[in-house]
């Protein structure tokens, strides 16, 4: 999965951004409006992670610049706390709306609820047969015993069970699995789809030849 | 029932009615004693004429001869004794209806009298020498009663009882109207009374709306200077302090917990995700570095939040108001000297980005609380360092200190990046940043020109900027200088 925060404290984007690289994310930071809005146009993000106030571009501004045509579920941080603005947020289009100060735990939480609810899942728990996907623990479980996976194989079998149906090309796959930063080579996809067929079965991830993966 | 008892209205209505009763009755009790003497004196008077026309009549027809002397008066008695002078018609007419006459000598006797005098006359006893004269009212009569000392006495007498019934009337007609006029006061009192005290009731109206927490609002003054609105404009100012100590302190609480979130963001954020599993000790250091630098930061906007709200509560404008606790010691002390540490101070800081500091520094002399000042200096002085192009490497920040047009004055004059017009009139304003950009992590808190301005204010000075983009900005503090000695 992979994330565009948008903060201008330095020391919150950085802290922010470490942390949901700790929990399997690909993060984009951006740290002012305008270059965060040109992100999100143009990188395709699970989600956003949107301060209200931010020099250039406020977070208004960048959530009028993204919807309608830009579906991404936004999540917006504020330090303002009345009604009104909350109001105000969700009337614009954001997705959720967080309170500074905000528990790392609840972040992290809305961030899995709005990325599972825009790929139309309604729970946590996602089962494909013997296998079971827990996005609140990031774990996998075959016929009830945990699977270890790594972080990279976890992300990318999390990402087509919630698209589950849906054939994933390789370049979107690519995108949502990797930041901008990193340059790892794209055949590395095969590597990882291999081992994840070692760990869960053969037939639980099909390849159609030229259009990417699925799980049916 | 106390509180109707208790109202200045219904107070005020009782004394009026009291009082208006009072006057009332007084001024219909003169009236009706007026018209009574009046009414007396008229049938007086026609007793008078009664009694003239009577003895004249009497004389005339007891003098049998035109042209003789005055009869004397016991001749007089003499004929009327034997019985011989008849009265003519017109003048027993006029005795014949309510009026009536007796003329009796000196023992009581009957000498004359008309038919219908009443029996119980009682004549004035006859006095040994001169005259007897008298009026009196018996009864519903009222006659005019005479003797003299030789042996004659007369009374000429009416009866009254319709002046007594015309006067009954004419007491029922005042106390009519009198009670009339007395309601119509009332009325018009309880009007009177009522207007009186209706700026009390919109003033304590006002006053409650206030007290339930609509601090904005404002007892209405129509504008002329009776006493009541004297008093809404006194209470007015009352609120507007009031008010205004009140948004201070909301202000202030409004400010610390907004730019506070940011930071215990960070606190909150760092320390969860570095204690979610273990980690190397770079890890840990770094964390605890980015904690530590987090909570200067809010140390330091607790501090200029404190100074600024501390500077705002000794501000002249409520003097009043607030306690002298925070008043400032005001010493002689020169700018020159203020400005020559702040340099000094700020010297490093400015090595550390490569800028020149130049002082221009003439004595200035000023009464003022120098550590306020040195803050002041500081801020303007920092706030030059800061704002430097982040591309241009050194520049020249110029402190000048002097005097001019009877003032002290310092300006700082920075290379950088010049304020916009539309930003200018804002940027002592708090949290206002030009930039948009929270440079919390570059060590401001958006409060320093802020707290600059209120220390200015507050020795009597002011603060401008004058700057356009990309021409650097000219920061002028200038202050009263104090009175030759």
């Amino acid at each position: 999965m992979r994330l565009l925060v948008i903060e201008d404290d330095p020391a919150l984007l950085r802290s922010l951004a470490a942390t949901f690289r700790e929990e399997g994310y690909a993060v984009d930071t951006a740290d002012d409006g305008a270059e965060g809005l040109r992100k999100a146009r143009q990188g395709s993000y699970d989600a956003v992670v949107l301060d209200v106030m931010l020099p250039k571009l406020d977070g208004w501004g960048v959530l009028a610049g993204l919807r309608p045509d830009i579906r991404t579920p936004v999540l917006m941080l504020t330090a303002r706390d009345t009604v009104p603005d909350r109001i105000k947020g969700l009337d614009h289009g954001a997705d959720d709306y967080l309170t500074k100060p905000f528990d790392i735990d609840e972040l992290l939480a809305r961030v899995r609820a709005l990325i599972r609810r825009a790929a139309g899942q309604t729970q946590a728990l996602v089962s494909i047969g013997a296998v079971t996907l827990d996005t609140t623990a990031r774990l996998v479980s075959l016929d009830g015993t945990n699977v270890p996976l790594t972080a990279r194989e976890y992300s990318l079998f999390e990402y087509l069970a919630l698209h589950r149906g849906e054939v994933v090309s390789r370049a979107t796959l690519y995108e949502h699995l990797f930041d901008e930063d990193d340059d790892t080579l794209s055949n590395l996809l095969d590597v990882h789809v291999s081992n994840l067929r070692k760990k869960l079965g053969h037939d639980l991830i099909t390849t159609r030849r030229g259009l990417g993966y699925s799980i049916p | 029932m106390s509180s109707f008892l208790h109202s200045i209205r219904w107070r005020i209505q009782a004394w009026h009615g009291a009082i208006l009763f009072v006057a009332i009755a007084a001024f219909c009790v003169t009236a009706y004693h007026f018209a009574w003497d009046h009414q007396l004196r008229r049938v007086d008077r026609e007793l008078q004429e009664s009694e003239h026309l009577l003895i004249r009549t009497l004389m005339d027809a007891a003098k049998p001869e035109k042209d003789a002397g005055p009869m004397r008066p016991e001749e007089l008695a003499g004929h009327l004794l034997a019985g011989t002078i008849t009265l003519p018609p017109d003048v027993i007419a006029r005795f014949a209806d309510s009026s009536y006459f007796s003329i009796r000598d000196g023992d009581g006797r009957i000498l004359l009298q008309s038919a219908n005098a009443p029996a119980d006359l009682v004549p004035l006893p006859v006095p040994a020498n001169g005259f007897n004269e008298a009026t009196r009212a018996a009864g519903l009569r009222r006659e005019s009663l005479r003797s003299s000392a030789r042996g004659f006495s007369s009374i000429i007498g009416r009866d009254i009882t319709r002046e007594r019934d015309e006067m009954r009337r004419f007491a029922w007609l005042l106390a009519a109207s009198g009670l009339g006029v007395w309601l119509l006061g009332l009325l018009g009192g309880w009007w009177l009374a009522g207007r009186a005290i209706q700026p009390i009731a919109a003033i304590s109206h006002a006053a409650t709306r206030i007290a339930e927490g609509n601090l904005a609002e404002r007892i209405d003054t129509s504008g002329t200077d009776s006493e009541l609105d004297q008093l809404s404009l006194v209470l007015n100012q009352t609120f507007e302090r009031l008010h205004t100590a009140f948004e201070r302190q909301r202000q202030f609480t409004a400010d610390a917990s907004h730019e506070l979130r940011t930071p215990v963001t960070i606190l909150l954020a760092e320390t969860q995700r570095i204690l979610k599993r273990d980690r190397k000790p770079e890890e840990y250091r770094d964390a605890l570095a980015t904690c530590q630098a987090t909570a200067e930061r809010m140390r330091r906007l607790i501090e200029s939040l404190l100074l600024l709200a501390r500077q705002e509560a000794t501000s002249p404008s409520d003097a009043q108001v607030c306690s002298d606790r925070n008043t400032l010691v005001h010493q002689p002390c020169d700018l020159a000297d203020v400005l020559r540490d702040t340099a000094g101070q700020l010297q490093p800081l400015a090595d550390a980005r490569g800028i020149t500091l130049e002082t221009h520094l003439q004595p200035a002399p000023c009464l003022a609380d120098s550590s306020m000042l040195s803050i002041l200096a500081a801020n303007i002085v920092g706030n030059a360092i800061q704002h430097q192009n982040p591309d241009s490497t050194g520049g020249t920040v110029h402190i000048t200190t002097g005097y001019d047009d009877g003032q002290v004055f310092f300006s700082v004059s920075d290379p950088g990046p010049g304020i916009s017009a539309e930003d200018l009139p804002h940027i002592f304003e708090r949290f206002y940043r030009a930039d948009k950009a929270r440079a919390g992590s570059s060590g401001h808190t958006g409060l320093g020109l802020a707290i600059a301005r209120i220390i200015a204010e507050n020795h009597g000075g002011s603060i401008k900027a004058v700057s356009s983009l990309g021409q650097g900005a000219t920061f002028t503090v200038s202050l009263p200088s104090p009175p030759a000695t």
